[in-house]
């Protein structure tokens, strides 16, 4: 190859360059580098697979052992049940789309085209929120949709998106549910290592249900009810099933919006100022 | 240009560069060389706006690294070339790069074409070997066409055409004018490549200088001399302000050239049987300057057998 082989190849693109919209870039950049992985789509799929299957499923056994059951089922509420395996795959989504940049190295790529942190670490903010939301919400329809034709398919009471309750709570924990990928993200961000930020986002999703009801109630009202997921689940559930471990929604949800912003607000400024 | 002011970058107790300063210029091969954990990479960071410095700066073309708009065209980097995900194909993860500096798609079909992975393109890069890993991280600095490119260890792991195929590579990129830096902690690989070294140990500058003139200010180059008049010829030269060794019947000589000792020579009549201008290897130079400031080191008498005596640290300007 000779130098004038190098120049021919090279310069004729200067002037090419978008400089302009530096933020669409980014934005684009992490997109694209989302969308072209198939880990992407298979975890994405996993989570929603595995929510509407676990919803269906519990469907079928409730209605076929119907006649055992003494105590009145909510139908919307049991539709709900597959929503935490959702949860749990999608906040892997969200500690893997940092902690993957990190354990390959090419968070020094992303910086290296994009050294300005604020618009790398929005455009991520920006993309797993959106995605989350989409699945989010997609996930709960579904297994709302498949929960109330397997009820009926069994003669058991059924609900649809005309009652308010239902409405609220299907679209509410859609919309909800990518609280816990945002601070998977954060953690990720903050541990720089996927079973870290697995681990705690996890841990901290857990904790009401590793604690149990089996705790005294002033401990439900005083210090469980601090935890993010009781947080969320006082806007989302509280209508229609309550325990003493939630709030009033408005103050279950500055519980979980305080919660969101220190560790999103952590994250971003450990984001800044570390070494890469 | 690539200037390098006072840089210090300390992590706790440990200072990985210590108050360096050096400027990189256009038109040539620049290598950046020093025993591994010499501060090399770490400088490159900072330099890239990934690390911030303890103090001082480093800037390119008069700015810091992060104040640069459109960075991708104005430096190239590859820092670590396996640094990719490994379920992108090789076109997929220069999208991305690219699309991230706002450059054109068109261009990654070019830059895989310079480095010559156009047939593995849409390959997972997961399956690459060191040396694919190598150009496409080459593809990658060379997305947005830039005058400056920084390279850290890109010999690594590559064969010998790769090799060959990279020094021509950069040797051309500085032809056109535009700014080379490379780090090597291998002495021998940049004899090959480069035109100008600047050397560190322990994050402090060692020499900064062409190669022809590291080799040259190293005390392993002496001449030997020959002559059945060596012992009237010995106290001529030392008067003329050479060193003089013995070894066998040959005089080996320092402190002066071998156009001069052969003037002497002529001048008072002796006669000469052999004037034998010996280089020191660049490595040899190398491991003397280097000498002590090795993080680890090995052996040290096995650094001692290379080249004896230990050379103060010189800057070397020119």
């Amino acid at each position: 190859m000779t130098t004038a082989t190098i120049s021919a190849n090279t310069r004729r693109m200067r002037g090419a360059v978008n400089r302009d919209t530096r933020f669409a870039n980014t934005l684009a950049s992490e997109w694209l580098k989302l969308a072209t992985l198939r880990s992407t789509y298979i975890t994405l799929g996993l989570g929603y697979l595995l929510s509407v299957a676990t919803s269906a499923i519990v469907g079928i056994a409730l209605g076929s052992t119907r006649d055992t059951w003494s105590g009145d089922i909510s139908p919307i509420t049991a539709s709900m049940v597959g929503t935490v395996f959702g949860l749990i795959v999608y906040s892997v989504f969200g500690v893997l789309t940092v902690s993957r940049e990190y354990a390959s190295g090419t968070m020094r790529l992303t910086l290296t085209a994009t050294p300005d942190r604020r618009q790398v670490f929005l455009a991520k903010l920006t993309l797993v929120t959106a995605i989350v939301t989409v699945a989010g919400v997609a996930t709960t329809v579904s297994m709302f949709a498949i929960s109330q034709a397997v009820f009926s398919a069994t003669g058991m009471p059924t609900a649809s998106f005309t009652d308010g309750d239902a409405l609220h709570m299907v679209l509410g924990l859609g919309l909800a549910m990518p609280f816990f990928p945002i601070m998977g993200m954060a953690f990720g961000m903050l541990l720089r290592s996927t079973a870290g930020g697995i681990t705690t986002a996890l841990g901290l999703l857990w904790l009401p249900q590793i604690f149990g009801e089996f705790v005294p109630t002033w401990f439900q009202e005083h210090i469980l009810s601090l935890l993010p997921s009781n947080g969320i689940d006082s806007v989302t559930v509280s209508h229609i099933e309550s325990t003493p471990a939630y709030s009033a929604p408005l103050l279950g949800a500055a519980i979980a919006a305080a919660w969101l912003l220190a560790s999103v607000g952590a994250a971003y400024i450990a984001f800044q100022r570390r070494d890469a | 240009m690539i200037e390098v002011k006072d840089l210090t970058k300390r992590y706790g107790e440990t200072v990985a560069v210590d108050h360096l300063s050096f400027r990189v210029r256009p038109g040539v091969v620049t290598g950046f060389l020093g025993p591994n954990g010499a501060g090399k990479t770490t400088t490159m960071r900072m330099l890239l706006g990934l690390d911030v410095p303890t103090s001082g700066e480093v800037t390119v073309n008069g700015r810091s690294y992060r104040h640069i708009p459109a960075p991708m065209c104005e430096v190239g980097a590859l820092l670590d070339a396996k640094a990719a995900n490994g379920g992108h194909t090789a076109r997929q993860h220069l999208a991305w790069i690219a699309r991230a500096g706002g450059i054109p798609e068109s261009r990654v079909a070019s830059v895989l074409d310079l480095v010559g992975l156009t047939e593995v393109a849409g390959r997972r890069v997961g399956g690459f070997s060191l040396g694919m890993y190598q150009r496409l991280g080459i593809a990658a600095a060379m997305l947005g066409d830039p005058d400056i490119l920084i390279l850290d260890e890109p010999v690594n792991g590559l064969d010998p055409e790769g090799i060959r195929w990279i020094r021509g590579f950069l040797q051309q990129l500085a032809a056109e004018g535009r700014t080379v830096l490379l780090s090597s902690h291998l002495m021998s690989e940049m004899e090959a490549t480069a035109d100008h070294i600047v050397v560190i140990g322990r994050g402090r500058l060692i020499a900064d200088t062409s190669i022809a003139e590291f080799t040259r200010r190293s005390t392993g180059s002496h001449v030997r001399v020959v002559s059945p008049h060596a012992a009237r010829f010995a106290p001529v030269l030392q008067g003329a302000g050479a060193a003089i060794s013995h070894e066998e019947h040959a005089l080996i000589v320092t402190g002066l050239e071998a156009d001069r000792i052969g003037a002497l020579a002529a001048e008072h009549r002796f006669e000469l049987h052999e004037l034998a201008p010996r280089r020191a290897s660049l490595e040899a130079a190398f491991m003397e300057l280097t000498q002590g400031s090795q993080e680890y080191q090995g052996a040290r008498s096995a650094a001692t057998a290379v080249a004896p005596g230990v050379l103060a640290p010189t800057r070397m300007e020119n």
